[in-house]
């Protein structure tokens, strides 16, 4: 059963482990599973035009696309869904038609149509990570591909210009994202306290939003207010991501001190960031008890409650 | 519609009650149209129901262009022309009528994430089913849906039909898939309706939806519909509480209303439910 498993994807940046959505899809997958993968980036190599990307090979099969991909380690017991109902596992597909159908469209635009965070991010990102002389044609026919996906999929016929799109593709963009969060709640993954293949989906969706230093990103500011999601991701990567960089860090210079002084950094922002949240609550609490001065509470009811808005949950 | 003049037109929609002679158009029924058109008219034809709207049904071989959106079916009420569920369902809202005010947040997401699964995977495989299939294309979806048209124009726009259409699979994927695996998805998309409905009478519990809609729409029009083979019937018929919803939506909204008005609903089927 340990065989291993090579996961060829597209490199990783801006602190994630692969910057393209269905190569971290699957990556979360299986570190949910727990699922060895041997991944390997196609990044600087001619696999970045001939291979569809994420692709896993294993015992001479080779499986592509994620639904694929999670089915395959599935029927090899790395099942991150054992413990839904059958009705979670309903909800599952449903909120992955949902993603599929009302974000990715908005977030192929964000990275690949929009024209400033294409020529500042995004092309310069894929031509610096393909080699010559594919590095001419690799950005550009991705970016062919996603406008004609969103043109075929949502232009109807008064609307086949692209501008006109826009708006529509960004509305539904931003109400998939607040239905999302509802539906997260306070939770820390979407199934209670084991993240599931809903999440790795989720994940791979919104990470690269979230991450990625965009020039112009309405979609990310709207992201960026849903709280809930955002600490979604960060658990995710702080849980699941953080240890594979610290390996790699042990990799490149081999001491083993490197380990818990990660570890120990990452406590001490932890017991940083709770004294913070304390301080701010306390501060909160001393503003708004009677002792102090009432009326000054009554005057300045906006900036008070720009505060509020400020200090975590 | 930008956004602004879909606003602007919503405002306008909540001046007037809804008339009498509203009417929705859908290409012929007897001989013209599809599968994917038939259930998307009935989804709508169903949730007006619901809501207690009446709408006149007529049937036009150009429905299709008449269309502000090139789909059909689409609704004439007053002065407006408004097309496909999803417009039309934020339309009656803004008249007032609503399936869906007495859900809350989690239950409105989880409403529009299942009618997006719907659309993702049921309406999609009809489409790959009548279009990219080769023997249904020509059997059945060509020659029915260009039947009003004399040569050689039936030929130019069946053909301009299926190009579109294998495109649009070609751009999300699909077109790679084989009929078994498109089969089945529809089954698993079956098997995910039937077990969010489980034993209650609607999908969130005591009042239909427009997710009830739709989904009767495409179930109903799936196993009333003959094609050339019954692969896609049998699916659907494997899953007892998916067919007793169908039933029972049936029984509540068609019967009735088919005794009083005694209208030849008259479809390209084999008749009723089995």
């Amino acid at each position: 059963m340990a065989e291993p498993m090579e996961l060829l994807c597209w490199g990783g940046d801006w602190d994630l482990p692969s910057v393209h959505t269905d190569s971290l899809i699957v990556l979360a997958y299986a570190k949910f599973s727990g699922a060895k993968l041997a991944v390997k980036s196609i990044d600087w190599s001619w696999r970045t035009i001939t291979a569809s990307v994420p692709q896993l090979h294993c015992e001479g099969s080779t499986v592509t696309e994620p639904t694929q991909i999670l089915n395959f380690l599935r029927k090899r017991r790395f099942n991150a869904d054992y413990e839904l109902t059958a009705k979670q596992g309903a909800d599952t597909m449903a909120y992955i038609a949902l993603l599929e159908e009302k974000l990715r469209p908005a977030l192929l635009h964000t990275f690949w149509v929009d024209a400033e965070n294409y020529a500042n991010l995004t092309r310069p990102w894929f031509t610096s990570h393909s080699p010559f002389p594919l590095n001419f044609f690799v950005p550009g026919r991705q970016a062919s591909l996603a406008l004609s996906r969103i043109l075929l999929t949502k232009a109807e016929s008064p609307l086949l210009n692209i501008t006109e799109v826009e708006g529509k593709i960004y509305s539904e963009a931003k109400e998939c994202l607040n239905l999302l969060s509802h539906r997260l709640g306070n939770f820390h993954f979407f199934f209670g306290d084991t993240p599931t293949s809903l999440d790795a989906f989720v994940f791979g969706h919104i990470a690269p939003l979230i991450k990625a230093p965009l020039p112009s990103g309405q979609l990310q500011k709207h992201l960026n207010q849903l709280d809930n999601l955002c600490q979604f991701c960060n658990t995710i990567l702080k849980n699941y991501f953080t240890d594979a960089s610290a390996e790699k860090r042990m990799d490149c210079s081999p001491t083993a001190t490197h380990d818990p002084v990660d570890a120990n950094l990452q406590k001490l922002t932890q017991l940083v960031n709770k004294e913070s949240n304390l301080i701010e609550k306390m501060d909160d609490n001393l503003r708004s008890s009677p002792q102090h001065r009432p009326h000054r509470h009554e005057t300045k009811p906006l900036a008070l409650a720009g505060e509020r808005n400020l200090t975590p949950p | 519609m930008s956004l602004a003049a879909e606003a602007f037109v919503s405002q306008i929609a909540a001046a007037e009650p809804w008339p009498e002679n509203a009417t929705l158009y859908q290409p012929l029924k007897e001989a013209q149209i599809l599968l994917s058109d038939s259930a998307s008219s009935l989804a709508v034809q169903t949730f007006l129901r619901m809501c207690g709207l009446p709408v006149l049904v007529s049937c036009r071989a150009n429905a299709e262009y008449m269309s502000p959106s090139g789909k059909v079916p689409f609704i004439h009420v007053g002065n407006q022309v408004v097309s496909e569920l999803g417009p039309i369902v934020q339309f009656a809202k803004a008249k007032g009528h609503s399936l869906s005010d007495g859900l809350d947040d989690v239950q409105r997401a989880e409403m529009k994430a299942y009618m997006e699964l719907v659309n993702n995977m049921l309406l999609t495989a009809e489409l790959y089913i009548q279009w990219c299939d080769d023997y249904t294309a020509t059997e059945i979806s060509r020659p029915r849906y260009s039947s009003p048209y004399s040569w050689p124009l039936n030929h130019i726009l069946a053909y301009q039909k299926q190009w579109e259409v294998r495109r649009k699979m070609n751009a999300i994927g699909w077109s790679g898939k084989s009929l078994e695996q498109v089969y089945e998805d529809v089954s698993q998309c079956c098997q995910a309706l039937s077990q969010r409905l489980g034993t209650q009478p609607y999908f969130f519990n005591k009042q239909p939806t427009e997710l009830d809609a739709l989904v009767f729409g495409h179930l109903f029009t799936i196993l009333t519909t003959q094609l050339s083979n019954d692969e896609l019937a049998e699916k659907v018929k494997s899953y007892t509480n998916l067919l007793s919803f169908c039933h029972r939506i049936e029984q509540t909204y068609f019967k009735e209303h088919d005794r009083e008005s005694q209208s030849g609903s008259s479809r390209h089927s084999k008749g009723s439910l089995p």
